[in-house]
């Protein structure tokens, strides 16, 4: 049978196998078995246990893990008033006031969790009440939360940074470095839009709030200096070549608790629901890698990316041609997928591709996790909005309608960073180890 | 036999937990004793070469352990990520249907990868493959770990797919929902 017939029907079983409903993990390995079984002549269950085998038992995943407790231990102390007490002295001179706690709140949280669902619950707990409270424009307080709630995929921390990275071989601690700068600009377009519309809508806006003097603003903000101390350990260690991501994600755990007891949050409880809930996502993380492993395998096997890539090289696109349609192709992807999804999708068979066409990975990655970010705020799969509207009890497609003008800063960063790769490789290239 | 199911998913569960707590102890415990060392070498004294040896290798076996064990109990909270947005649409007759045929492909695809993972172990115990490193590991031990996760998480597979046969909701469906903001990246 003809190849590109085959990858053609591949591509639709995996399509049915999803919507159906069939697990994201079980799916990837049911392709892959499938298309071993209809175009190889190995031994696909050796294949498949040493191949899950070798994916899974990896040093650099164990930061996965890691990581993800240290979000959960802290998701469940008391950063959400903390954050919501400390940053809003801080915004009410600015225009947009203190809609920018949301943004600047999400990107704190961001660094020290490398989930977006969890970035805006964690935000969201606080400041929507009392944003609503204060009689703030819902539209923008929503919009606000939901674009900014997605820096927890690219900031690091990012379980999604450290998934391609484990699926690439790329080095996570340059990837988690290279995301530092377009996480920042995407708070400065974020917060930049937030003045501009605070600016032509000043009737939207309700009465200034009191002045706090300086002395108090500090006092206000002094529990969030140990969280920022926490991050700034974090990622400084991981860019001074102090510590391998998954050491310093050890300590952040440690030290994560150390901020709960001090905090008075740390139970017996609190300690075991987090626990539980990191085993958890990162078990269900784990699976979908090991899918992904094993598809990428069977994938080299079938040869389907090479003649893709050979077919695309045909084609004769330049980069920027290339990347406009892929992106695309993943905005389409990311309305129906979860984030995770399409990274493993993507980087076990459109990999050659990409490096057919000279873009450099670390690089790709931060492009990738950009356009993944979007696909948390398109309807009708989007993390966030979902939590949104489990938080407003606003349906999934209002959500996404406030959402959109932070959905289309995001496609301004993709240009922005397609335009001036440095964005994101010039802070690695620094890096004392490399 | 329903206590036994549910005392052998939560006790996979919580081993998977404990291999997580592990790594965190002795990556941190490698940290402390090269901080010690750093200290030393500071004041002017010989370090003592502290560290976990084999921790690379051991931190990945423990991390096999906690990735495969914790596969039942993530399933039965509902805590696999899939698309349900057309499971959610469809009468609630055709949705038991399509819930059958995903539990059907999950754990036919499941119980195969669990075979071919209990061969590896018994190979790598035949030909005495270990890990690379300071401390010889036999592989095989690990990969038994790996094949008693997977293995479980057919059971629970199974099990589900009976209750869904007979037409009662599976575990996931009826899961005590009261944390659905976490979970998902």
């Amino acid at each position: 049978m003809d190849l590109s017939l085959v990858a053609f029907c591949l591509g639709l079983g995996m399509l049915a196998a999803l919507a159906t409903g069939i697990w994201v993990a079980v799916a990837l390995f049911g392709v892959a078995l499938t298309a071993m079984m209809l175009l190889v002549s190995a031994p696909t269950g050796p294949v498949l246990a040493t191949t899950v085998w070798g994916a899974s038992n990896s040093w650099d995943l164990t930061a996965l893990p890691m990581f993800i407790w240290m979000g959960e231990i802290l998701f469940r102390s008391r950063l959400s008033e903390d954050m919501f007490a400390g940053l809003s002295p801080w915004m009410r001179n600015l225009p947009g006031r203190l809609l920018h706690v949301n943004i600047l709140g999400c990107g704190i949280f961001a660094a020290v969790s490398g989930s977006s669902a969890a970035t805006t619950a964690t935000i969201g707990k606080m400041s929507l009440p009392e944003l609503k409270r204060r009689g703030y424009d819902e539209v923008m307080a929503i919009g606000t939360l939901a674009g900014s709630g997605t820096l927890g995929l690219l900031i690091p921390p990012s379980i999604i940074l450290i998934v391609y990275g484990a699926a690439t071989e790329q080095s996570i601690a340059r990837l988690f470095v290279a995301g530092v700068l377009p996480g920042a600009m995407l708070c400065v377009l974020f917060m930049g839009y937030v003045v501009i519309w605070s600016m032509m809508n000043r009737s939207k806006m309700p009465p200034a709030e009191e002045q706090v003097p300086f002395i108090e603003r500090l006092k206000a903000t002094r529990r969030l200096f140990p969280v920022i101390g926490l991050i700034a350990g974090v990622i400084g260690s991981i860019y001074a070549g102090l510590a391998s991501p998954t050491e310093a994600a050890a300590i952040g755990v440690l030290l994560s608790l150390g901020l709960s007891w001090l905090s008075g949050t740390l139970t017996r409880k609190s300690f075991v629901d987090a626990l539980m809930g990191a085993t958890r996502t990162s078990c269900m993380i784990a699976f979908i890698l090991a899918g992904a492993a094993f598809l990428t395998v069977a994938m080299g096997f079938t040869g389907i990316p090479r003649e893709l890539a050979g077919w695309i090289g045909s084609l004769g696109l330049t980069p920027l041609q290339l990347l406009a349609a892929l992106t695309l192709f993943f905005v389409l992807l990311g309305c129906f997928l979860d984030g995770i999804s399409v990274v493993v999708l993507t980087t076990s068979v459109i990999l050659p591709m990409v490096e057919q066409a000279g873009l450099d990975l670390i690089w790709f990655g931060i492009y990738l996790v950009l356009v993944v970010e979007m696909s948390q705020i398109t309807p009708p799969v989007g993390f966030n909005l979902f939590v949104l509207q489990g938080m407003t009890g606003h349906n999934i497609f209002k959500v996404a309608k406030m959402a959109l003008p932070f959905f289309l800063l995001m496609i301004l960063a993709v240009i922005l960073i397609v335009a001036f790769p440095g964005l994101a490789l010039w802070l690695p290239e620094t890096m004392m180890s490399s | 036999m329903r206590a036994f199911l549910d005392g052998l998913y939560r006790l996979a569960g919580g081993l998977a937990a404990i291999c997580l707590v592990t790594i965190a102890v002795l990556v941190v415990a490698q940290v402390i004793g090269r901080l010690i060392d750093g200290a030393r070498k500071l004041a002017g004294l010989d370090p003592l070469g502290l560290l976990v040896p084999s921790l690379a290798e051991i931190a990945g076996f423990l991390l096999v352990g906690a990735s495969f064990l914790a596969l039942a109990s993530t399933l039965r909270m509902g805590d696999h990520i899939r698309v349900s947005i057309l499971l959610q649409q469809v009468p609630a007759k055709v949705a038991a249907v399509l819930e059958v045929w995903c539990l059907a492909v999950a754990f036919a695809l499941v119980a195969y990868f669990a075979w071919h993972s209990g061969w590896q172990a018994y190979d790598s115990h035949v030909y005495g493959e270990v890990s690379f490193g300071i401390i010889p590991i036999p592989l095989w031990i690990p990969q038994s770990v790996m094949t008693a996760g997977i293995a479980v998480f057919a059971i629970s597979l199974a099990d589900d797919l009976l209750s869904a046969l007979v037409g009662k909701s599976p575990s996931y469906a009826i899961a005590n929902r009261d944390d659905v903001i976490e979970g998902v990246e």
